[in-house]
Order: structure tokens, then sequence, then C-alpha cells
């Protein structure tokens, strides 16, 4: 028996089978005739439950998984092998938590360059082509759904104050 | 009839808005096509939120460009720089890439690109006769029948999509969990909302497709920090002149490798989740095999070229066919285009072609004039490819995630619907990481609700489950589900075993069951010669297998 990252998948599946498995039972039942609405969900939630378990046991009985306990593991080659990614997510999420006050415009603006210069480098010369592109880039992007497909895109509080 | 048809050839051809779309639309294809690590499906994806604001049969062949111009746009890097645009050009590369560096390569790009034009030429005819005739059989199913296509789609896509068939499985169930978020359709109740109001519309499923395949990919793409800030290709290679008249010459006189190419293409397309990647390939082999040359293959052959480039054009007939004809997308493009439709509130089934001629035809329409597109723009597109490769893929990556939340947006006008996207593209790039397919969790989603669907019709008409069974459709696809579900082991079983002599003439007979029970006479023909020609295999197979 073994432990590898199938296993931790599995079981993190299994728990969320069993979240969603509890949580089918608070659907309403309006007491129409025909196929309940927790019906479907539940027998898509058992049949994943059973392919996770599976999972679980086919992942226990091979051997264990070189990743787990090689120098891979480390913390460093993991931040290193998720650096670029980790970045993307903060920087989207950080685009959307301010897209209310900067709006598509300027928050796409911003978004662009931050990504840009967060993964392309600070040297001067490459910021300023990062300042260039995300101008250029979202100001077409923006113009071509505002003006030519008539899109509301989101305005921002800056915009409108101002 | 002809008055629908000549309608829809002037929706297309007489229009110059949808003219320049369908243009603009190859170009961006054959790009997509080109660029390694862009795949068509990507294309199609990114060129979905330009087509909300179009009528739907601009969006459709605007699409439909896209998707002709990805499948030819591979063969340009594959021949000029030894690396396949996309997977459905690998094969391309065995003989495309050699005949360049023996000095032909206005030859090898003709041969490519004619290939690809007659490949997607004969898919056209096909599609045209043979959708409206699979939409008629289409209509003997009843909800029970449908249900069990879709579960046969999932299967044969979990075990066609590589890799883990648990992990498919799993990618698969997930997709149909994802599906069940929100109202259901048939009693109105909230479900898995958890007291979120806009849970309440569900997933909207183009954001879920956009985050977990567009978005993911991207990810993946800008993981390697030195990959990501190096050109898109090192080896760009350089304009040539394409040499038209020898490679129709050539093309011509092997049109028994062409035609063999195409139906394979075809046949392909029209299996869920066997795409272009698998066609390209497949035609090669066949080539190969009926070759004369067959130790030319490998150093420039042309019947290596011309096998693979219209194996995969005529792919994309073959999967237009079960969209149109069934409402079923078989692959991701497909399914991207089922979305397209769906905004325009136009639900393909088995009464599409009927219900809506003017649009169906012009898909057929639209199909061809793609192609001539595909041969016009070529040149033009290859000095695009060639200043496009220069760009880092950290750049291209940043300025597709925006332009990703801007389309998204488009699609509602709801913020939400970008958090779901981001949502998505985060669970892709892992279950990606940790060797789930990302195919058969997409169709999952889009074919979820369809499912469900059809589930609560068939209980609704009858409590007996038995019907699922008892009727010969249903039972035909519930039996090639479990024979796709087997394939995966099949594949991996050595050859010489049992298991393996006996999979397929096993598979022939059993299928053979459900055609009987249909009654008509060509499905009861079918059905005997499936019998006699498995019993043949299983009398050799075990006859063999005794003398070893």
């Amino acid at each position: 028996m073994s432990i590898n990252k199938d296993t931790i998948v599995a079981i993190f599946l299994l728990l969320f089978c069993g979240i969603m498995i509890n949580s089918s039972f608070d659907i309403e039942d309006p007491g129409y005739q025909g196929m309940k609405a927790s019906f479907w969900p539940t027998i898509v939630l058992c049949l994943l439950s059973i392919m996770s378990l599976v999972m679980l046991v086919k992942s226990m009985m091979a051997s264990t998984d070189s990743n787990l306990n090689s120098e891979n593991t480390n913390s460093q080659n993991v931040f290193l092998k998720f650096k670029n990614a980790s970045i993307c997510f903060l920087m989207f999420i950080l685009f959307l938590g301010f897209l209310d006050y900067l709006g598509m415009l300027i928050g796409g603006v911003l978004f662009v360059f931050g990504l840009l210069t967060l993964l392309g480098g600070f040297e001067i010369k490459k910021i300023i082509n990062h300042l260039i592109i995300s101008i250029i880039t979202i100001g077409i992007m923006w113009s071509i759904f505002t003006f030519g497909l008539k899109v509301i895109l989101p305005e921002g509080e800056i915009l409108r104050i101002w | 009839m002809i008055d629908v048809i000549l309608q829809a050839f002037a929706s297309i051809v007489l229009d110059p808005v949808t003219l320049g779309l369908m243009l603009v639309g190859t170009l961006a294809g054959i790009l997509a096509g080109a660029i390694p690590g862009f795949t068509i499906a990507m294309g199609v994806i990114l060129t979905l939120p330009f087509t909300f604001g179009m009528t739907a049969i601009q969006g459709l062949a605007t699409m439909l460009g896209v998707f002709v111009g990805g499948f030819s746009g591979g063969l340009m890097s594959c021949m000029l720089t030894g690396i396949p645009g996309t997977p459905s050009s690998v094969a391309t590369t065995f003989d495309g890439f050699p005949l360049v560096r023996s000095g032909r390569p206005g030859l090898a790009l003709g041969l490519g690109l004619w290939s690809s034009f007659f490949g997607g030429m004969i898919s056209a005819v096909i599609l045209v006769a043979l959708a409206p005739q699979l939409a008629f059989l289409g209509l003997e199913f009843g909800p029970w029948d449908y249900f069990s296509l879709i579960i046969f789609a999932l299967t044969i896509t979990v075990s066609l999509s590589g890799g883990n068939i648990t992990k498919g499985l799993i990618a698969g169930l997930l997709g149909l969990f994802a599906a069940t978020v929100g109202e259901d359709e048939i009693n109105g109740v909230a479900r898995f909302t958890f007291g979120f109001d806009e849970f309440k519309q569900g997933f909207a499923f183009l954001p879920v497709l956009i985050g977990l395949f567009a978005f993911s990919q991207l990810l993946t793409d800008v993981e390697d920090d030195k990959r990501a800030k190096s050109p898109l290709m090192s080896q760009s290679g350089s304009v040539v002149k394409v040499e038209h008249r020898q490679a129709i010459l050539i093309i011509l006189k092997r049109w028994v490798n062409l035609f063999r190419s195409s139906f394979i293409g075809i046949f392909t397309g029209i299996l869920p989740a066997a795409g272009g990647s698998i066609s390209n390939i497949l035609a090669y082999d066949q080539a190969k095999k009926a070759s004369p040359n067959r130790s030319n293959f490998g150093k420039g052959e042309y019947d290596g070229v011309i096998a693979p480039e219209a194996a995969n054009n005529a792919t994309a007939g073959g999967a237009l066919i079960m969209m149109m004809a069934l409402g079923i997308p078989g692959d991701i493009v497909t399914a991207v285009m089922l979305g397209a439709l769906m905004i325009h509130n136009i639900i393909p089934g088995p009464t599409f072609i009927q219900d809506e001629p003017l649009l169906a035809y012009g898909v057929f329409i639209a199909f061809f004039v793609a192609h001539f597109f595909m041969v016009g723009l070529q040149a033009f597109s290859l000095r695009i490819f060639l200043l496009v490769t220069k760009i880092p893929m950290y750049v291209l990556a940043s300025v597709i995630l925006a332009y990703c939340a801007i389309g998204v947006f488009a699609l509602h006008n709801v913020v939400f619907d970008i958090w779901v996207m981001f949502f998505f593209g985060v669970i892709g790039y892992f279950m990606k990481k940790l060797g789930f397919p990302l195919a058969p969790m997409i169709l999952g989603v889009v074919l979820g609700k369809l499912a469900e669907l059809n589930l609560a019709r068939a209980s609704g008409i009858s409590d007996d489950l038995l019907l699922f069974i008892s009727r010969p459709w249903s039972l035909f696809f519930l039996l090639m589900a479990v024979i796709s579900v087997i394939f995966p082991f099949y594949q991996e079983a050595r050859k010489d075993s049992l298991f393996s002599k006996l999979y397929v003439p096993i598979s022939m007979i059993v299928l053979s069951l459900p055609l009987f029970l249909m009654g008509s006479p060509v499905r009861m023909i079918v059905s005997t010669m499936l019998v006699l020609t498995g019993v043949y295999f299983l009398y050799k197979r075990t006859s063999s297998l005794k003398t070893t």
C-alpha cells in the first residue's frame, strides 16, 4: 500500500461527493409527477463516488509515486513549477476584484501590463514595450466590443466619476 | 428545396459581410492551426465571443472558416519547420518535412494544400448527402435512445481521450455534475446553490468551456519560464511559392489514396471524440500499407502528404454530420458551435434540418466556401504566420487571457461569468496536471442537461426501466458504450492474448442483435453480415490460438 498524488485526489473527490450528496438532500421536492429534481444529480454523484473509490483503491495498490518523495516536491521546486501560473491566478483575481472600480478598459490595460511585466521581466525596454502592447491590444478589443458589437463593458467607478 | 438552397447560397455568397467574416475567420483558423500549442478548438473558442453580435448564420460561417482554416494551417508549420502546428497534422510531418528539405517546398505545400481542399470537398458532399438521412434516422429516436446515445458519446470520449479510463470517467461525471448546478429545467428547483443567487442560473456552458479549455491551456503554455519568453518557434521558415498546377496533377493521379483517406477522415469525424488527430495517422498508415513505394515513406513520398492532409480536412465534415443530424457534438469544436447556436435559441437535433433549412443549408454552403478561402489565403497567411512566430508565448497568453475575460462578459453582460471562467480555468489546469483528460468533462457539461431532460422524459412516459434495453436503438448505443469502455483495455492487451483476439468478433456479434431487432430489411442484412463476419473472425482467431 502506498500514498501518492492520486490517493490524495481520490480522497478529496470522495469528500466532495459526500458534501454534495449531503447537500442533495436539501433539494426541494415540489411534489410534481415524474423525475425528482434530486434524482439525476444523486445518480451522477453516486457514480462519481464509486469511480473515486476505484481510483483510491488503484492508487493505493500502485507503486509509490516517486514525485511525492523526490526532490520535485520540495517547496522551492513546487513554487518554481507553479510560479507563472500563480502569477496569472493572482493577477486575474486582482483584475476581477477591482473591475467595479477600474472598469474593463483601465482594468484590462493594467492586467495585461502587469501580467506581461511579471512574466516577461522588468527591463526598461521591455516595460515600455509591455505598456504599448497592453494599451494597443486592450484598446482595440474594447473598441471592437463597445462600438462594433455594441456590448456595454463595465465602465468602472473611476471613469464614471471622471 | 431548391429555393431554400438558393436562399442559403445568397445568405452566404451574396452577403459581403458574411463573406468578409468568413475570410477573416479562415485566416485566423490557418494561423491558429499553424502555431504550435494553439489548437483548432482554441481558435474556434476564441472566435465565439465575436459571434454574439452576429446573426446565427454569420456566426456559424465565421466559425466554420476557423475550423476549416485550422485543419490546413497545421501543414505550414509542420512542413516548413518540422513542428506540427496541431495534432491533426502530425503525420504530415513524416513526409512533408523531408520533401521540403529535399528542395521541393513549393510542391510540398501545394500537395498539402490541395489534398486538404479535395479532402474537404469530398467530405462536404458526404455531409450534404448524409446529414439529412441521418437526421431522418434520428427521428426514430425516443428519449430512451437519446439518453443512451449521450452515454455512448461520453464513454467513447473517455476511451479515446487517452490515459487512465478511471480518470476519464471521473472527468465526464464531474462535467455532468457541473451541469446540474442551478435551477433544474424540469421542476424549476434550485440545486447546489448554497444560498448564492448567482448560482441559480447555473454555470453558463460557454464560460465553463472557455475556462476549462482555453484558460487552462494558456496557463500551461506560460508555465515554463524559458519557453514562455522565447519566440513561438525558433525555426520560422521562409516564404515559398506554391506549385499549384503540379500538385493538383499529382493528387489527381493518386485519386485512390485521396478518396480512401477522405473516407477515413469522414468516418473518424462521425465517431464522437475521434478527431483529426486520429484520422491523419490512420490515413497515413493505410496509405503506407497500400503503397507500392512503401520504402519511400518517411523520405518525402507524395502519398504520405496527400493521405493525412485529405483525412484531417475530411474529418471536419464528418464531425459536422453528427452535430447537424442529431445535435450531439462529437468534439470540442462542434460543442462550441452547438453553444453558438444555443445563443441564438436554436437547438440542433433530428428536426434541425427540417425546422431551420436556411441555416442548415447555409452551414453546408459555408463549409464549401471556406475551402476556397483556405486555398486563396494560404500564400498571404504564410507571411503573417512568419511574423506571428516571432512573438513570445507570454505576450500572446497575457493578451488572450484579457480577451477571454472581455469575450465571456459579452455573453450575458455579467461579471459572474468571468468568475466562472476563472474557476473552471483553475480546475482545468490542475486536472491536466493530475492527468485527467478535459474532453470528457467538457462534453459532460455540454450534454449533461440534455441527458437529464431525456431521462426525465423517458421516466415521464413510462416507469419501465427495461425500455432502455428493450428498445433496439437504446440497446445499440448502450452496447456501443460498453464496447467503448472496454476499448482501452483492448488497446493495452497483448496482441496474442485471448481477450485481444476475441474483442472485435464478439463486439460485432453483440452489436448485430439490436440491429436485427430493428426489423427493417436493410438493417437485418447489415446485422446478418455483422454476425457472419464476427463468426468468421472468431473461427480464424480461435483456430490460430489452437495452433499456437
